[in-house]
């Protein structure tokens, strides 16, 4: 066990960064270092079982539960890029059947595992130094991190302590882009109709930037701007706080 | 993904004329809602008391129905029971048949059209003259509700104007909403004071005093249940609330969340037939208590949903019902509550769809009045639904397939390093903008193509050469 | 119908708590209430009655007169200023029978386009600005739902603060709160006023109830 003031944390880093976008993992790492934290990346993670579960299966999401919480229960805490993944986790003692082994464990791992920005804000009380951005940007919060974590204020608050970057309005931030995970391929004119519509609210705040926290609602958002042939380039947050703003999602490396 | 649902969602989708219509009510309901709840800061407090009333309600069901039909009785109402939507019916058209009823008129109710009531009715040869504003517009259009509110959402003024100008006897002008409603109440007028049966439903059952209480807007309730000889009330038996007291604070509650209003224009108490030395009131009151699944819903885990007051805030909040309109749900309840309700309703074969096409964005739970936790209730029905295999085999494959991977750490990070790269064969300037089995996702946008190593060989790499 | 009675309840019969269980919960449910009430609403019940009567919202109208004696006066001034003929529905209540109804055509009966009906509340909500209605001999339901004009007296005596607060022990058939003129937000979820009720409704306040407690006196600590 490490000291209080310095947790050695997990990154779970979730299947979608793992898989589409490497850089977020990395402004994680160095966020978290920032923050006066130990990272570790355990090398077996995979997927939070987050599509089995969304899916109805729940045995297949309590196979992948079972290996999730075997591999992070170890560390002090678990930091994940995304709401919607550490909600997974949070909810993974639903998975089980109260008064099992594996429910006490699952329990015990939901009390330690934070999404990223709201661990950096609320448990770290870190505040980024020295970062400078010249650029108009707007913010999504996505659904999961807002209700069923209470993520909005510390990403505008993170945001806030980079220098030139000024934040502008979204009508609607709180509303689903409509990528629901596996809803946005189930239902894929639904969807689109959703992002459409989110799409368009984007391009009315005039913001040169888009702004979120879970890389699903991004790409779901990016892919359909850049469908509509809008400027807008869209980051996760996590990059631009660890002045790590390299190339925009869709943008040749 | 059954043909039914997704055929519907696409007409709606493909209606520019729906989203308008959808769009001018939705937004001035958010509105409205949005500034009620600001201007109450005690909303969170009393959220928390209505959902415990009607909890404890629930729970105590049993007690308070033989509380509410002794006293109901006591007034002199007559108490009916019935199990199913067709017994409901059928009690229904038996009253009017044995008062010889050549005309009925219908205050808005959504266990009216949960039962099927408008069609037993046409069956038996009984008018029927539906006195709501919407539901006077749908009944005209010969269409069913689209929203448990504003039944008639999916229709633009200048529809409803048309409409009117086609069907109805008068000659007054209908440019405006004002001129559409002086049409109705002249065309309503004298039906209202001819019929011989007054039906309505039910906002709450007052298990201490037996009465009913009804709300609306319009006047129409008293209008349908006073002159009549017959008033009957077909009520959910899950309507019941142990005192009036009880019932104004979910009345603070219901208004507020379904039009913005603080109260509804007419709230009404109605207790028993006319009364010596009354000079109107019907002689002889009925309340038909309807069960049709509701005693299911609170034995298989949706006890929850019983909690609801029909409110509407969670269609009105709703980013697929805002898409979709009612009408592509397919039963009698569209959106988020509709989506929990219609499986019991209709089955979970033929509805399965609905608890699957939401994003789970939890904005109906955090707007519900009594807190009813519509996503978990969601979930629950998408477990069953897997369960029973009912969901296609295609997705229950890759799932499966993914899993098998997903378990294995070593086969998924090889199975990655093989996969992104020949995505990015597809792409071109850094976006894929088509890829075999990726059409759900580039029908409609782009897809970002993907790095060339995902993250964890990355960092496997960078860890490798640190420590060299 | 009586195997649908037993078979929905036996359905519903679970453990069975005991009726003083149950009454003591239901009891505790409503020593919540207090809080939950708006505290925005303050002041002299009748003063707030009046002033959230005129709010956007609930669009109505009114006015204070001293005494009751001085109501058809007043209804005069109403018919005046909205060019209407002296021709009213008079609710048959012995406190309006008795008034001195001079240069006006009154009537006890109510018709279906009736233009005009003068009545007068059981009592009045202050928190919502309602009007009570208790249906009986004096006072038939359908007066406050047939004439366009809708005219009701309330003592100001009889307002009181939360909705809570003029339910009756032993109600009548018919218990009606009246919060401003019909109207109706079905065309495109917009509030139109007048629809199958009265379009207008002004309410006429008798008297003031200084001695009151102001209504946030009433919420608990």
């Amino acid at each position: 066990m490490a000291a209080a003031d310095r947790p050695h944390v997990a990154l779970f880093v979730t299947c979608l960064v793992d898989a589409m976008r490497p850089p977020i993992g990395f402004a994680a790492i160095a966020l978290l270092e920032a923050a006066g934290c130990t990272v570790s990346v355990p090398a077996a993670q995979t997927c939070c079982g987050q599509p089995a579960r969304n899916s109805g299966d729940r045995a297949g999401a309590a196979d992948l539960a079972a290996h999730t919480i075997a591999l992070l229960e170890p560390f002090d805490a678990v930091v994940v890029p995304s709401g919607s993944c550490a909600a997974t986790i949070i909810q993974y003692p639903e998975l089980f059947d109260a008064g099992s082994a594996w429910h006490a464990r699952a329990t015990a791992l939901a009390g330690r595992t934070h999404e990223l920005l709201s661990y950096l804000a609320d448990h770290r009380k870190f505040i980024p130094a020295g970062i400078a951005l010249q650029a108009t940007a707007t913010y999504h919060d996505s659904c999961s991190g807002l209700r069923e974590l209470g993520v909005a204020a510390q990403p505008r608050a993170l945001l806030g302590a980079v220098a030139g970057l000024a934040l502008l309005p979204l009508d609607g931030a709180e509303t689903c882009c409509g990528f629901g995970g596996t809803f946005c391929v189930k239902y894929p004119a639904i969807s689109n109709a959703i992002v459409d519509e989110k799409a368009r609210a984007i391009e009315a705040t005039g913001a040169g930037l888009l702004l979120g926290g879970d890389l699903g609602c991004l790409m779901n958002m990016a892919g359909k701007l850049h469908r509509r042939g809008s400027p807008v380039r869209a980051y996760p947050a996590a990059e631009i706080l660890a002045g790590m703003a390299g190339p925009a999602i869709g943008e040749p490396a | 993904m059954s043909a039914d649902f997704t055929a519907r969602a696409g007409a709606a989708l493909a209606d520019p004329t729906l989203k308008i219509a959808i769009d001018r009510t939705t937004i001035t309901a958010r509105t409205k809602r949005a500034s009620a709840i600001a201007a109450w800061p005690e909303f969170p407090l009393a959220r928390a008391l209505g959902r415990d009333i009607k909890d404890h309600v629930i729970a105590h069901l049993d007690h308070y129905l033989l509380e509410f039909e002794a006293n109901a009785i006591a007034s002199g109402a007559r108490v009916h029971w019935a199990e199913t939507a067709q017994q409901a019916c059928d009690i229904t058209v038996a009253l009017c048949r044995a008062a010889d009823a050549r005309s009925v008129t219908r205050s808005k109710s959504m266990l009216g059209e949960e039962i099927g009531l408008p069609h037993a009715l046409a069956q038996a040869g009984i008018e029927r003259v539906e006195t709501d504003l919407a539901e006077h517009i749908i009944q005209l259009a010969g269409e069913r509700p689209s929203h448990i509110i504003w039944p008639a959402l999916h229709k633009t003024r200048e529809q409803v104007g048309e409409l009117f100008a086609r069907e109805h006897h008068g000659a007054l002008p209908l440019d405006t909403a004002e001129q559409m409603m002086a049409s109705a109440r002249r065309e309503l007028r004298e039906k209202f004071l001819a019929a011989d049966v007054g039906i309505s439903g039910a906002n709450f059952l007052i298990a201490d005093t037996g009465a009913v209480c009804t709300v609306t807007n319009e006047g129409n309730a008293e209008l349908t249940t006073t002159p009549p000889r017959l008033h009957i009330v077909t009520a959910g038996i899950e309507k019941l609330v142990p005192s009036t007291a009880h019932a104004m604070s979910l009345l603070r509650l219901l208004v507020r969340s379904a039009t913005g209003a603080e109260l509804t224009q007419y709230t009404s108490f109605h207790r028993g037939p006319r009364r010596p030395g009354d000079t109107d009131g019907p002689t002889e009151f009925h309340i038909i208590l309807v069960d049709n699944g509701r005693t299911r819903m609170r034995a298989e885990g949706l006890a929850e949903m019983l909690r609801c007051l029909r409110c509407g805030a969670c269609l009105n909040h709703c980013v697929v019902f805002r898409q979709i309109g009612g009408h592509a749900y397919g039963g009698t309840y569209p959106g988020p509550m509709g989506a929990v309700i219609t499986p019991i309703l209709d089955g979970l074969a033929a509805s399965h769809d609905l608890p699957n096409a939401c994003t789970l964005n939890g904005q109906c739970q955090e707007v519900c009045p009594v807190a009813i936790p519509l996503p978990t209730l969601l979930r629950g029905w998408r477990d069953r639904s897997w369960r029973e295999g009912l969901e296609p085999a295609s997705l229950r494959g890759s799932l499966a397939l993914w899993r098998f991977v997903a378990r294995r750490p070593a086969l998924y990070r090889a199975a990655t390093a093989l996969a992104l790269p020949m995505m990015r064969l597809f792409a071109r300037r850094g976006w894929i903008s088509a890829m075999p089995l990726a059409g759900g996702w580039t029908r409609h946008r782009d897809l970002p193509a993907p790095p060339a190593r995902g993250f964890m060989a990355q960092y496997a790499a960078r860890q490798k050469a640190a420590r060299r | 119908m009586t195997d649908a009675r037993a078979a929905i309840l036996a359905r519903l019969a679970g453990h069975r708590t005991d009726q003083a269980t149950i009454a003591a919960q239901a009891a505790a449910l409503l020593d919540r209430v207090g809080p939950t009430r708006p505290d925005r609403v303050r002041g002299a019940p009748d003063a707030v009655f009046l002033q959230r009567l005129a709010s956007p919202a609930i669009g109505a109208t009114g006015e204070r007169i001293a005494t009751l004696a001085e109501l058809p006066e007043a209804v005069s001034r109403y018919l005046a200023a909205h060019a209407l003929p002296p021709l009213v529905a008079v609710q048959p209540h012995p406190e309006l029978a008795g008034l001195a109804w001079a240069g006006i055509a009154t009537h006890a009966d109510i018709t279906p386009d009736e233009a005009v009906a003068v009545g007068l509340a059981h009592g009045g909500i202050a928190e919502t600005a309602s009007l009570v209605f208790h249906s009986g001999a004096h006072s038939p339901t359908l007066f406050a739902f047939l004439p366009m004009h809708h005219i009701v007296a309330l003592h100001a005596h009889s307002v009181r603060p939360w909705l809570e607060d003029h339910i009756a022990a032993d109600p009548p058939r018919n218990v009606n709160l009246v919060t401003g003129p019909s109207g109706t937000t079905d065309i495109e979820g917009t509030l139109v006023r007048g629809a199958h009720g009265p379009g207008h409704l002004h309410v006429v306040m008798i008297g003031s109830n200084n001695d009151a407690d102001p209504v946030a006196a009433t919420r608990p600590a």
